[in-house]
């Protein structure tokens, strides 16, 4: 067994430090635009860090089907221009933010205002941690878009703006 | 409790329907993560389960490459969703998934070092004495290598399975993958590996973008990637190989084309 971080001296200058430290360093290259990690290729990382970007866009839109359809052949680079350089909180928030950011500026297409809506009806979400389920009756609004839910079921009462 | 055998398609709910109707269907692959630990399984998964299609769990969250000991909470979820399925064996990767803190999102390449064999059969021994089933290991696909490697990739490799007794997923493509991005011989690093130790193997599809080869799986497996199959299985044919699609799903007919292609390549009977 080789004691973590205590490998034989290298002579050509690679990077030292133990597993975990290494790790975190290049996860925060990839993912938060941290400093990029000694001693690895820049192209194959900067090739990495797109298809993360990629992976989970595709995993946003499977918690957002409406969102991403109704960007329609945006999606892929709306997701990736909002979502570098910001780490990943997993496809339901990601794309939670991502519709109330295009909301808040006025770039979000009607079918997405109505998924946030029906969302906001049927989830508290306040940008930190995982979004739970409403136990009162709630209205969810965006773009035009009303949700009513009650005792758990949602309805859309009112279409985006087109 | 059935092993896998023959042509499997790993099981997603945009393509229950069509997963439910492939009459010699013997074999799925779910993600460990899309089931709830307390059940139910979905209900197109559930159907299968009741057919007596062999289900295989398939986490991509325990980061067993991590530095950190695995969680136990990822890997009792792990074990109660083979419990749930009666499934025969579970697999994960040869990875990590996150650290200092931040996801990932995806697969990440360890570096091949003595140090980070020695963290991942830690977690590997970690998880397999809370198992209920035995585990196989995928190794994956990776746009970049570290600087800090020591071991080539079927020395890495041979040493993890060795010294954790664990079963070998073979993903085709990840091996296709590594090999052209890297330059170096495919059928090679197939000499090498322990073929009687796969379980069952991957295929899946990809594309070349910005002077790499992806391995998207929502692209059509390539012509190269069907033929280092055929490769493979006319050295030592492993019990099972399935298709991993994961988007872009294409019309049925297509689906079925391919299902018949891993058929072809392998010599097992069709399922469509």
């Amino acid at each position: 067994m080789t004691p973590a971080g205590a490998g034989p001296p290298d002579p050509t200058g690679t990077p030292t430090g133990t597993l975990a430290s290494r790790q975190a360093e290049l996860v925060a290259a990839l993912v938060a635009d941290g400093p990029p990690p000694a001693g690895f290729a820049p192209g194959p990382l900067a090739a990495a860090r797109a298809a993360l970007l990629r992976k989970r866009a595709g995993e946003v839109a499977r918690h957002w089907p409406l969102l991403a359809a109704g960007l329609g052949p945006a999606w892929p680079t709306t997701f990736i221009d909002w979502a570098a350089g910001r780490p990943g909180g997993g496809g339901l928030r990601d794309g939670w933010e991502l519709a109330r950011a295009l909301h808040a500026r006025a770039a979000l297409p009607p079918l997405g205002a109505e998924e946030l809506a029906v969302r906001e009806a049927e989830f508290h979400y306040d940008g930190h941690r995982t979004p739970r389920r409403r136990r009162f009756p709630a209205l969810g609004q965006a773009g035009g878009a009303i949700a009513v839910q009650f005792a758990g079921r949602v309805r859309l009462l009112r279409p985006a703006r087109p | 409790m059935n092993t896998p055998y023959g042509v499997g398609i790993g099981w997603r709910p945009e393509i229950s329907g069509f997963v439910a109707e492939l009459p010699g269907l013997r074999f799925v692959e779910v993600i460990a993560e899309s089931v709830p630990a307390a059940g139910p399984p979905p209900d197109g998964l559930l159907e299968l389960h009741n057919r007596g299609v062999t289900v295989v769990p398939h986490g991509v969250r325990l980061s067993l490459g991590g530095a950190a000991p695995v969680e136990p909470a990822r890997v009792a979820h792990l074990a109660a969703v083979a419990q749930l399925l009666a499934a025969p064996l579970v697999s994960e990767h040869i990875a990590f998934v996150r650290a200092g803190g931040l996801e990932a999102g995806h697969l990440l390449p360890l570096p091949r070092t003595h140090e980070a064999v020695d963290a991942v059969c830690a977690n590997i021994a970690r998880a397999q004495a809370d198992l209920p089933v035995p585990i196989a290991l995928e190794p994956i696909a990776a746009l970049f290598d570290w600087p800090d490697d020591e071991l080539d990739e079927a020395a890495f490799l041979n040493e993890i399975l060795e010294r954790t007794g664990a079963l070998l997923l073979l993903d085709v493509a990840n091996v296709y993958a590594n090999a052209r991005n890297r330059g170096t011989d495919p059928v090679a690093l197939l000499d090498r590996l322990p073929l009687e130790r796969v379980a069952y193997l991957h295929v899946a599809g990809g594309a070349e973008r910005g002077g790499f080869y992806h391995d998207t799986h929502t692209d059509p497996i390539g012509r190269e990637v069907l033929e280092l199959l055929a490769e493979l299985c006319a050295r030592h044919r492993p019990p099972a190989a399935m298709l991993e699609r994961d988007g872009h799903y294409p019309p049925a007919g297509e689906l079925r084309t391919e299902l018949d292609a891993v058929a072809a390549a392998c010599g097992f009977p069709v399922v469509t």
